[in-house]
C-alpha cells in the first residue's frame, strides 16, 4: 500500500470479488437458458413484435441467434447497469467518500498533491471497472460454448469493453461531482439520474422520429448502436464514450484543485 | 525555503464564509524552536487558521507561510516539513492501526516503522487492532503517531489532548519536550488555559476570528485570575474589600461576597480575618473570564 492507487484497490479487493462472483452468476444464468429460448424462438419473436418499436430496438433484434440473444438478455441493459453501479460507486467515493468520512485531511497533509490523489483515485476506478469487464467477457467466453452460445471472443471482448466505456463515463461524472462538491450522495444522485435520463432519451428517440439531435446527447446512443456483440466495437462510438470520461476527469482536476475542503 | 524565515507566519489573513464566522485580519508569526499555543474558545477560528496553513482552505485575502513557503503555491513542500494532527478526523476503519500508519508514512516516501512502533509502545496503542474497534482515545493516539513519526521540523496540532487520559497526556507532553530539544517548532491550539500554560513559550489568543493578543506565557500567567466566593456570618459591604491588594471586582449580596482577584490570595485572607467566615471557595478563572476582564466583551467581539 505504497500509493493512493494501490491502497484504494487493495481496500476494494473483497468488494470486487463479490462483484466478480455476481457477474459470473449472471452470465451463467443467461447462457444456461439459451437452449430453451432458442427452441421457443418463434413465440419470442412474436412477443417482441408486440413491443413498441423503440423498446424492440433497445432490446435488440434477432434474439434467436447467440449474439442477438446475448445482446437482448445481457448487454442491452443488465450488464451495463451492473458495471455502471460499480463505477458510480467508485467515482463517488473517490474524493467525496474520503471527505465525508473526514479522512481527506490526513491524506492531503502528506506531500501527495491533490491532483495526484485525484489521478490515483480515477485510475483505481478505471482499473477496477476494466477488471470487472474482463471478468464479464471471460465468464461469457467460458460458460457460453457448453450451451451453444458461440460468439467470437473478439466480439465478446468488444461488447464488454463497450460496457466498461459506458460505465466509466458515468463513473467519471460521479467522480467530478464528488470532487467538486465533496458530497457523495449528490455525486451518486447526479450520475445515476443522468444515466437513467439519457437511457430514457435514447429509448424514446428510437420510437419517436425527429429526436435524433437529442439522442446524440445520450451516452447510451453511442453504447447501443450498432450492437458491439453483433458487429464489434465502433471506433467512433468508443472514442465518444472514452472522451466523456477524459473530459469529466479533466474538469474534476480543476474543480478539486481550487476549492476549500470540508473539515 | 528560506533559512531565515519564521517557522510559520500569517499576514493580514482573512477568511470569510458568507455569514459564518471565519478569521479577520490575522497577523502573527512563530519563530523556529518555539512552542506556540493558539488559544481561544471553540469556534473562534483556530481550525480555520490551521487549515489555511496546510492549504485545505484558501484565504479570502492575506497570506500564510510555513518556513517562508507560500501556503498556496508550495503546499506540497510545506507538507514535507509538517506533522499535522487535525482537531477532528476520520480514519480508514478497515485497516489495522499499523497498516494505517504504514500507509500514511509510505505516502511521505519514508519507512518509519521503528518510530511508529516506539511511539505506539510509549502511548500504549495496540497496533494490530482494527481502527473500527479502537476507542476515541486510541484513535487520537493514531493521529498523534502519524504526526510525530517522521520527525517533522514543524508540528501543527489542533486540540491534541482531546480524548487522551491524563497518563497519556503526560507522555504527549514529554514528546513535545523532545521536539523542543531537537530544535523543532510546535504550533498547538487549545481552548483550555492550563494546558497551554503547561507547555508553551508564547501564546496567541484568538476570539471571534480576531487575534486578541500575543504574549509570553509568564505575562499571561500573571493575568490569571482567581474567583473567590465567601459566605460571612454577618453581611459586609463590597467596599470592605475593594481596596485590598489584587482585588479587581467585588460583588456583595446579603451574606455572600464574590471577589475576582489577581496575584497572591494572602491580602484577601488578612482582610477577611476581621469578619466571621462561614465558607470560602476559590477557583481559577476560566479563559472566558480572563477575556472579559482584560479585553472586554465589546472590544474583542465583532468578528
Amino acid at each position: 500500500m505504497g500509493s493512493v492507487l494501490t491502497k484504494t484497490l487493495v481496500e476494494q479487493r473483497r468488494a470486487l470479488l463479490w462483484w466478480a462472483f455476481g457477474l459470473i452468476a449472471a452470465c451463467v444464468l443467461t447462457t444456461a437458458f439459451y437452449p430453451s429460448i432458442r427452441e421457443n424462438a418463434a413465440s419470442f419473436e412474436r412477443l417482441l413484435e408486440s413491443l413498441p418499436e423503440g423498446l424492440r430496438k433497445a432490446f435488440g433484434e434477432d434474439v434467436a441467434s447467440p449474439a442477438g440473444y446475448l445482446e437482448a438478455r445481457l448487454f442491452s441493459i443488465f450488464a451495463p447497469v451492473l458495471l455502471l453501479i460499480y463505477a458510480i460507486g467508485a467515482g463517488s467515493r473517490a474524493i467525496a467518500g474520503e471527505e465525508e468520512r473526514m479522512t481527506l485531511d490526513l491524506l492531503l497533509s502528506t506531500p501527495v498533491p491533490r491532483r495526484q490523489v485525484l489521478l490515483d483515485k480515477a485510475l483505481a476506478m478505471i482499473l477496477a471497472t476494466t477488471g470487472l469487464g474482463a471478468v464479464l467477457a471471460l465468464a461469457i467466453a467460458v460458460t457460453g460454448p457448453p450451451f451453444d452460445v458461440s460468439v467470437s471472443v473478439a466480439n465478446i471482448a468488444a461488447a464488454a469493453a463497450n460496457c466498461v466505456l459506458l460505465a466509466l463515463a458515468f463513473g467519471a461524472l460521479a467522480l467530478l461531482v464528488g470532487a467538486g462538491t465533496g458530497r457523495r450522495s449528490l455525486a451518486i444522485g447526479v450520475a445515476a439520474g443522468v444515466a437513467a435520463g439519457s437511457y430514457l432519451i435514447d429509448v424514446i428517440a428510437l420510437s419517436v422520429g425527429g429526436l435524433t439531435w437529442l439522442q446524440r446527447l445520450s451516452p447510451f446512443y453511442y453504447y447501443r448502436a450498432p450492437g458491439a456483440i453483433v458487429h464489434g466495437l465502433d471506433p467512433v462510438d468508443a472514442i465518444v464514450l472514452g472522451a466523456i470520461t477524459v473530459v469529466a476527469v479533466a474538469i474534476a482536476f480543476g474543480a478539486f484543485e481550487h476549492r476549500d475542503l470540508a473539515p | 525555503m528560506s533559512t531565515s524565515a519564521p517557522a510559520l507566519a500569517v499576514e493580514e489573513l482573512t477568511k470569510s464564509y458568507g455569514r459564518a464566522r471565519g478569521v479577520v485580519d490575522l497577523t502573527f508569526s512563530v519563530e523556529r524552536g518555539e512552542v506556540f499555543g493558539y488559544l481561544g474558545p471553540n469556534g473562534a477560528g483556530k481550525t480555520t487558521t490551521i487549515r489555511t496553513l496546510l492549504d485545505f482552505i484558501r484565504p479570502t485575502s492575506g497570506t500564510a507561510t510555513v518556513l517562508g513557503l507560500d501556503s498556496r503555491r508550495d503546499a506540497t513542500e510545506i507538507h514535507r516539513h509538517v506533522g499535522y494532527l487535525p482537531g477532528e478526523f476520520g480514519l480508514y476503519e478497515r485497516l489495522t492501526a499499523l497498516e494505517h500508519l504504514r500507509y500514511l508514512e509510505a505516502l511521505r516516501g519514508g519507512r518509519h516503522e521503528t518510530a511508529i512502533r516506539q511511539l505506539a509502545e510509549r502511548l500504549d496503542l495496540p497496533l494490530d487492532r482494527r481502527i473500527a474497534s479502537l476507542s476515541h482515545g486510541n484513535r487520537q493516539k493514531v493521529g498523534l503517531i502519524q504526526a510525530f513519526a517522521h520527525r517533522p521540523d514543524i508540528l501543527i496540532l489542533d486540540e491534541p489532548t482531546q480524548g487522551l487520559d491524563p497518563l497519556v497526556q503526560q507522555t504527549f507532553y514529554r514528546l513535545l519536550a523532545e521536539v523542543r530539544q531537537r530544535g523543532g517548532t510546535v504550533f498547538l491550539s487549545s481552548h483550555v488555559l492550563p494546558e497551554v500554560e503547561h507547555v508553551c513559550d508564547r501564546v496567541g489568543i484568538i476570539r471571534d476570528g480576531r487575534l486578541v493578543t500575543v504574549e509570553d506565557i509568564d505575562d499571561l500567567k500573571s493575568k490569571s485570575l482567581k474567583m473567590v466566593e465567601i459566605r460571612l456570618a454577618e453581611p459586609a459591604p463590597a467596599s470592605a474589600f475593594e481596596r485590598v491588594a489584587g482585588v479587581r471586582d467585588v460583588v456583595a449580596f446579603g451574606d455572600r461576597v464574590r471577589i475576582t482577584m489577581a496575584g497572591p490570595i494572602d491580602p484577601l485572607v488578612k482582610a477577611l480575618a476581621q469578619h466571621e467566615v462561614v465558607e470560602l471557595q476559590s477557583r481559577e478563572s476560566s479563559l472566558e473570564e480572563i477575556f472579559l476582564t482584560f479585553y472586554g466583551a465589546g472590544e474583542a467581539s465583532g468578528g
